[in-house]
């Protein structure tokens, strides 16, 4: 069981973190804000999966402003679904990112709940259908796995190339493939060990 | 799936490619160095009090900006950050971050000198990211009248980017997971912030949350 924390000390507590950020980034420099407003400069898109432990630019210690990023659950792109193509969109036409990285990571519950058929709801339902058509059309290659982790993290794996051939299905991102050298990868990150590792997603 | 090939990939890119994982190893070794018990605490499950709604904007970094580290806050980012009612990507996120994981607080951020918001604001035709964007011209018809009578360009695009993470709020409030939770519970509780990015500050909303979710309850209620 967690302790039970009063909320307002909660997010008195992340007010104070913002607070302490803001000094320090000032701290370590006096000009970070300033032209900070005015234009981003990310060289990635980060997509990557909502869960707590896998915090895009902590993980890869980079700054603010480096990565531009889309989090939802275990990672999905579909070409048809708006809210990530909006995403690819607005960051390979407009921001100009040079690069795309789809993370997908050990231990994910989306990839778990996919092993089975658990009824999770409708909407989760739907949106973890594609794990499971990779687990059904997998299940050989999964049977011979030893355990639940592992078959995870195979899950896992079928997923982030899954995304990546989506991503790469978008117009704006081929155009931009073409175009001026736009490169799509695909990553592991191993809660385990904290360590990020490429995916070979060439095609 | 197509059989892998290794494929060479430019040197300029390989190297910002590379910085990645230098960096990422650096952090490994900075936490463990902290604390040796790190990386096998967040093995063993997350236990997140918040569910962060955010921008896409590289601008605005969930986990830096709140001074929360990983294992702390559920992530979702998206342009401008919407809730669209029918939206299936956000919809399960707020239903793991609530059913599932029990998170007490959702935060909804917005930030100034939002592209999105600007997008929106711009009469262009912008192919697939017209109907996520109409979304937040729904949200300037919704109060036309206010935002009509503000005569500052940037004081119209400022308050916009308010309102817009207002509604992305209520929006969340209309959920049977946040109602039914709330019932139970008295938790998660909205609240809608504003992040500056001229100063690094957040700004509260402060809407009210007990009397925007009666309100909502009038018309939304889901038993
Ligand atoms: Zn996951
Ligand atoms: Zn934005």
């Amino acid at each position: 069981m967690k302790q039970h924390v009063p909320p307002v000390d909660q997010i008195e507590r992340i007010l104070q973190g913002n607070k302490a950020h803001a000094r320090r980034t000032l701290e370590a420099d006096p000009e970070f804000f300033k032209g900070y407003a005015d234009k981003q400069r990310p060289g990635v898109l980060w997509i990557g999966c909502a869960d707590s432990r896998v915090p895009e630019t902590t993980i890869s210690d980079s700054k603010p402003g480096e990565i531009f990023v889309h989090r939802n659950i275990a990672n999905v792109v579909n070409t048809d679904e708006v809210g990530a193509n909006s995403v690819l969109d607005f960051a390979v036409g407009n921001v100009k990112v040079q690069k795309i990285v789809v993370c997908g990571h050990t231990n994910c519950g989306g990839a778990a709940a996919a092993l089975g058929d658990a009824n999770l709801g409708p909407n989760l339902n739907k949106w973890i259908e594609p794990l499971r058509e990779l687990r059904k059309s997998h299940q050989g290659e999964l049977d011979k796995l030893k355990t639940d982790y592992l078959r995870g993290l195979r899950v896992v794996e079928l997923n982030v190339q899954r995304s990546v051939k989506n991503v790469k299905a978008n117009a704006t991102v081929q155009q931009a493939m073409k175009g001026r050298g736009l490169t799509v990868h695909g990553f592991v990150y191993d809660i385990p060990t904290g360590e990020l590792r490429a995916l070979d997603t060439a095609e | 799936m197509d059989s892998p090939t290794i494929q060479p990939i430019p040197r300029y890119l390989q190297q910002s490619h590379e910085r990645i994982f230098e960096n990422n190893r650096k952090w490994v070794a900075s936490k463990r160095e902290a604390d040796p018990a790190f990386f096998e605490k967040l093995s063993a499950g997350q236990t997140p009090e918040y569910l962060y709604i955010g921008c896409s904007d590289s601008r605005v970094p969930a986990n830096e900006i709140m001074g929360l580290d990983a294992g702390e806050v559920f992530v979702h980012r998206n342009i401008a950050n919407l809730v669209p009612n029918t939206d299936l990507n956000v919809m399960s996120v707020i239903n793991y971050a609530v059913r599932h994981l029990h998170v007490k607080h959702i935060v909804v951020c917005g930030h100034y000198n939002c592209g999105g918001v600007k997008a929106a604001l711009t009469p262009a035709d912008m192919g697939i990211l017209n109907p996520w964007l109409r979304n937040i011209r729904d949200v300037y018809r919704l109060h036309e009248k206010e935002l009509d009578g503000i005569e500052d360009k940037d004081a119209k695009y400022n308050r916009l980017i308010e309102l817009n993470t207002i509604e992305s709020c209520r929006n969340i409030m209309k959920t049977a997971a946040v109602q039914q939770s709330y019932q139970k519970n008295q938790y998660p509780i909205v609240h809608g912030w504003v992040f500056d990015l001229h100063d690094g500050l957040l700004k509260d909303l402060k809407f009210d949350f007990e009397e925007t979710l009666e309100g909502i309850m009038k018309i939304y209620q889901l038993e």
